[in-house]
C-alpha cells in the first residue's frame, strides 16, 4: 500500500503528542470529531487473520491464509467460533440442559402427587383388543433401548465432569467416559434405523386428524376429569411420534456429521453439528421422560399394550374410544384368558409345511 | 493381579474347557449312534447329508414369507458376529498372539464397525422377537436367555473397548469372552457345531430315501 | 514463578518452517499432527505476513474448560498440558482452541480418533520428567533439562521466542522501539528506510542508553 510520506509523519506526530502529553484530551477529542484513520498495513493484516469480523462483501476483499501444513483450515490462525461454541456448551447447555432434565424429573414427581395414577374409570375388564403387532412392539423397544442407551452415555460425556468425576477420581471417570464415548458412537447409526423403522410403521396412524385439536383444547383428558375420544393414537401421542422424527431426526443428522469428521468440514460445521445435537437432544429427553411416566407408573393399563400387545378394553374405551368402539364394531375384541392365540406368526402351520 | 489372572490362567482354562467341551458334545452326539437303516437305500445318505447342510442356509419358503424379521436380523447377527469375530484387526492380532502363531486378513476400521452395528442390530431384534412373541417367549428356556446376554455383553464390552486404550476395559472384554468360551459347550450356544450335524442326519435319512429335502 | 510464553514477530517470520520440522523431530510427533504450523496471510502479495502458531498456554484455555474429562492441568510454569492417560479422544478441544492447537493422531470414519496430541512447550506430560515413558506419549521433556523449546531454539530470524513473558516481552518491546516506528505503521521500517538513520536508530536496542 502506499502511503504519503508527510501526511503519515503529521498523523504519527499528532497521534503521538496526544496520545502521551495529553491522554484526557485525547478521549476529548476522540467522542466529538471524526476518529483518526490511520492508513495501517497491520490493521490489514489482522483484518486477514479474521475475516470473519467484517461485514461478508469486506471479508471476501482479504484472501484466508494459507500454511504449508496439510489439514482441515490449517490455514485459519484464529478459530473465531471456539470461543462461541465454549460459551454455549458450559454457559448455556451444562446448566439450561441440567436444569430443564432435573426440572422435568421433578414435575412428574410432583404431578404423580398431585394428579394420581390415571386410573381406568370402570376398572379393569375381562376383554382385551389387540394394539400393537410383535414388529411394532420389537421396533418401539429397539428404539427404546437405542435411545436409553444414547442419553445415558450421552449425559455422562456431558454432565459426567460435573457430577461423577469429582467422586469417582479422574482415572476411573475416565475409563468411563471412554467407554460411553465409543458406545455412544457405536450405537448412533443404529438410532437413525430405529428411526427409519418407526416411521415407516407407524406413520400413517400418526397422522393429524379431526378431534386432534380439541383433544389439544381439553388437555388430553389427563387433568380434567373426562377423557377425550381419539382414535388410535391421540393428539399428544402423535405430537411425541412427530417430535421423535424431526427432533430425533436432526439428532441423528447431526450426529452423523460429528461421527464422520474425514468430509473436510471444518470446526465450523462441527460446532454447529455439536449444537443441534445436544439442544435437540435434551429436547428429545425431556419429552421422553414424559412418555416413560405415562407409559408405566402414570397411567394404569398403559404398559401392557406395549409389553403384551393386548390393552384392556375398558382402557381402549377411556383413552382411546373411537378406536375401541371400531374394535367392537369389528368384532376384535377377545377374552382375557387365552394367553397364546389367534397371533399373525402361526407356529403349527410354518412347522407342518417346513417338513413336506 | 487380577488382570495377570484373566490374561494368563484363566484364558487358558477357559479355552481348555471349550475345546474339551465341544469335542466331548460332539463324540457324545456321534457315539450315541443311529438305528440301522435295514430298507434298501434309494440313493446316497452322505451326498443327501452334504446337500442339507449347505441347501438349509437358504430358508425354506414359508419361512422367507412368514418370517422375514427374524430371517433378515438372523442373517445379520451372524454374518456380523462372524466378521467381527474372525476378520477384525484386533482380534487377529489376538488369534495370533495366543492361538495361530500367524494372523490373517483383517476388515477395515470402519467395516469392523458397521459390522458390529449390523450384528447388533439383529442380535437385539432377535432378542426382543424371543421376548415379545408369545411362542418363543413360551419356548425359551433360561438358558436360551443365558447364551444371549452373555453373548450381547460379550459384544458390548467389546464395543465399549473400542477405543483400545483402556486396559480395564479390554479385561473385562476378554473376560467376558472367558465366562462365554466356559458357557458355551453346555449350552444351546453348541449349535455353532451341532447345526451341521442335525442338518446332516436329516439330509442323510432323506436322501437315503430318494427325497431332495 | 514463570510464566512460560510463545512470542511469534511478524516483521521476521520468513516461512521458512524450521520450527515446524524441529518440533516435529524433537517429539517423534506422529504422521497428520503438526503441533506447529506456520500461516502466512496475504500470500505472494503486499503485505504478506507470516506467524508461527502452536499452543498458546492460554491462561484461561478454552480446551481445558471443555474437556468432559477434565485432563488438561496447568504447571507451576503457566503450560497447558493434558494427560493422555485421562484422555478419552472426543475432539471437544479442538473445537473450541481458538489455535488449532490440540489435534488427533487418526481422524478417519466413525470418529476413530486416537488420543489428542498438542503442542507441551517442550515439557512432556504428567510422567516422571525424562522417563521413556513420558519420551513415548509427549516427545521431549527440554524444560526439565534447563531448555527451552527447540522450535524456538531453531528458528533463524529469531522470530519465534519462546521462555519467561517478561523476556521475551522485554525482547520485543526493545525490537519495537529499534524499528522506529512503533506497531502504528509497521510499513515504515521497511519502505521509509531512512527514518532510521534521521531518527538515529542503529539496528540495535539500545535500552541501556
Amino acid at each position: 500500500m502506499l502511503i504519503n510520506h508527510r501526511r503519515v509523519l503529521q498523523l504519527l506526530a499528532a497521534l503521538l503528542l496526544l496520545l502521551i502529553a495529553f491522554p484526557a484530551f485525547a478521549e476529548d477529542v476522540a467522542s466529538s470529531h471524526k476518529p483518526v484513520t490511520v492508513p495501517n498495513p497491520a490493521t490489514d493484516l489482522w483484518r486477514a487473520v479474521n475475516p470473519q469480523q467484517l461485514p461478508p462483501a469486506q471479508a471476501a476483499m482479504f484472501p484466508r491464509g494459507g500454511s504449508q501444513v496439510q489439514g482441515v483450515q490449517s490455514g485459519v490462525l484464529i478459530n473465531q467460533q471456539g470461543q462461541s461454541w465454549r460459551h454455549f456448551r458450559m454457559k448455556q447447555l451444562l446448566p439450561t440442559g441440567g436444569y430443564l432434565l432435573a426440572g422435568a424429573m421433578l414435575a412428574v414427581l410432583l404431578f404423580y402427587f398431585i394428579r394420581g395414577k390415571v386410573l381406568i374409570r370402570d376398572g379393569e375388564s375381562d376383554k382385551k383388543i389387540e394394539r400393537y403387532s410383535v414388529y411394532e412392539r420389537m421396533i418401539h423397544w429397539f428404539m427404546a433401548f437405542i435411545f436409553l442407551f444414547l442419553g445415558f452415555s450421552g449425559l455422562i460425556l456431558l454432565f459426567g465432569r460435573s457430577l461423577l468425576l469429582p467422586w469417582m477420581g479422574p482415572e476411573l471417570f475416565s475409563i468411563l467416559a471412554s467407554a460411553a464415548k465409543e458406545g455412544h458412537n457405536l450405537f448412533g447409526p443404529l438410532f437413525l434405523l430405529a428411526l427409519v423403522l418407526m416411521f415407516l410403521k407407524f406413520v400413517i396412524r400418526n397422522i393429524y386428524q379431526k378431534g386432534d385439536l380439541t383433544w389439544l383444547l381439553k388437555g388430553g383428558g389427563i387433568i380434567g376429569e373426562h377423557d377425550v375420544p381419539s382414535n388410535f393414537f391421540n393428539m399428544g401421542e402423535k405430537t411425541l411420534f412427530w417430535l421423535l422424527i424431526i427432533v430425533g431426526g436432526l439428532i441423528a443428522i447431526s450426529g452423523v456429521v460429528l461421527l464422520f469428521p474425514v468430509f473436510e468440514q471444518g470446526r465450523g460445521i462441527m460446532e454447529l453439528s455439536h449444537v443441534v445435537h445436544a439442544i435437540a437432544a435434551v429436547i428429545m429427553l425431556t419429552v421422553i421422560i414424559g412418555h416413560i411416566y405415562i407409559g408405566t407408573i402414570g397411567m394404569q393399563g398403559a404398559t401392557e399394550g406395549m409389553t403384551s400387545g393386548y390393552c384392556d378394553l375398558n382402557w381402549a374405551k377411556d383413552h382411546h374410544s373411537w378406536w375401541a368402539q371400531r374394535c367392537i364394531d369389528e368384532g376384535k375384541v377377545l377374552p382375557k384368558q387365552q394367553s397364546v392365540d389367534g397371533h399373525t406368526d402361526n407356529p403349527d402351520s410354518a412347522s407342518r409345511e417346513g417338513v413336506q | 493381579m487380577i488382570a495377570q489372572l484373566i490374561d494368563g490362567p484363566l484364558w487358558y482354562f477357559s479355552l481348555t474347557v471349550f475345546v474339551l467341551g465341544v469335542l466331548w458334545r460332539i463324540v457324545m452326539i456321534l457315539r450315541a449312534g443311529v438305528k440301522k437303516d435295514l430298507a434298501v437305500p434309494r440313493d446316497g445318505g452322505g451326498a443327501g447329508a452334504l446337500r442339507a447342510i449347505f441347501s438349509r442356509f437358504v430358508p425354506e419358503r414359508t419361512v422367507r414369507r412368514h418370517g422375514k424379521v427374524q430371517l433378515i436380523a438372523g442373517y445379520m447377527f451372524h454374518l456380523g458376529l462372524f466378521a467381527l469375530l474372525f476378520l477384525a484387526r484386533p482380534h487377529v492380532d489376538f488369534f495370533a498372539e495366543h492361538i495361530t502363531g500367524f494372523g490373517w486378513w483383517s476388515l477395515p476400521y470402519w467395516a469392523f464397525i458397521v459390522a458390529a452395528e449390523v450384528a447388533f442390530a439383529g442380535l437385539i431384534m432377535l432378542w426382543l422377537y424371543r421376548l415379545l412373541n408369545p411362542v418363543t417367549r413360551l419356548l425359551s428356556s433360561a438358558d436360551d436367555y443365558m447364551g444371549t446376554v452373555l453373548v450381547f455383553l460379550v459384544m458390548l464390552s467389546g464395543c465399549l473397548a473400542l477405543a483400545q486404550s483402556v486396559e480395564a476395559l479390554r479385561l473385562i472384554h476378554l473376560f467376558l469372552a472367558e465366562l462365554l468360551l466356559i458357557y458355551f459347550p453346555f449350552s444351546n450356544l453348541m449349535h455353532a457345531f451341532t447345526f451341521a450335524f442335525s442338518r446332516g442326519y436329516t439330509g442323510a435319512t432323506m436322501g437315503r430315501k430318494g427325497i431332495r429335502a | 514463578m514463570a510464566r512460560m510464553k510463545f512470542y511469534c514477530d511478524a516483521e521476521r517470520c520468513i516461512e521458512c518452517n524450521g520450527c515446524v520440522t524441529a518440533c516435529k523431530n524433537e517429539n517423534d510427533v506422529p504422521w497428520g499432527v503438526n503441533r506447529r504450523r506456520v500461516v502466512t496471510i496475504k500470500d505472494g502479495e503486499a503485505g504478506e505476513r507470516s506467524l508461527s502458531v502452536a499452543c498458546m498456554h492460554c491462561s484461561d484455555a478454552p480446551c481445558a474448560a471443555v474437556c468432559p474429562v477434565n485432563c488438561f492441568y496447568t504447571t507451576d510454569d503457566g503450560l497447558v498440558l493434558h494427560d493422555k492417560d485421562i484422555c478419552i479422544g472426543c475432539g471437544y478441544c479442538f473445537y473450541a482452541c481458538p489455535f488449532g492447537a490440540p489435534q488427533f493422531p487418526e481422524d478417519g470414519a466413525f470418529a476413530s480418533r486416537g488420543k489428542m496430541d498438542k503442542c507441551t512447550f517442550c515439557a512432556g506430560g504428567p510422567e516422571e520428567d525424562n522417563s521413556a515413558e513420558e519420551r513415548r506419549k509427549y516427545g521431549s521433556n527440554r524444560l526439565a533439562e534447563g531448555k527451552l523449546p527447540l522450535c524456538a531454539e531453531m528458528c533463524a530470524t529469531k522470530a519465534l521466542l519462546a521462555g519467561d513473558a517478561s523476556v521475551i516481552s522485554d525482547i520485543y518491546r526493545k525490537r519495537v522501539v529499534n524499528r522506529g516506528a512503533s506497531v502504528l505503521d509497521w510499513g515504515v521500517s521497511y519502505q521509509k528506510a531512512s527514518l532510521r538513520s534521521s531518527k538515529g536508530m542503529k539496528g540495535k536496542a539500545t535500552m541501556e542508553e
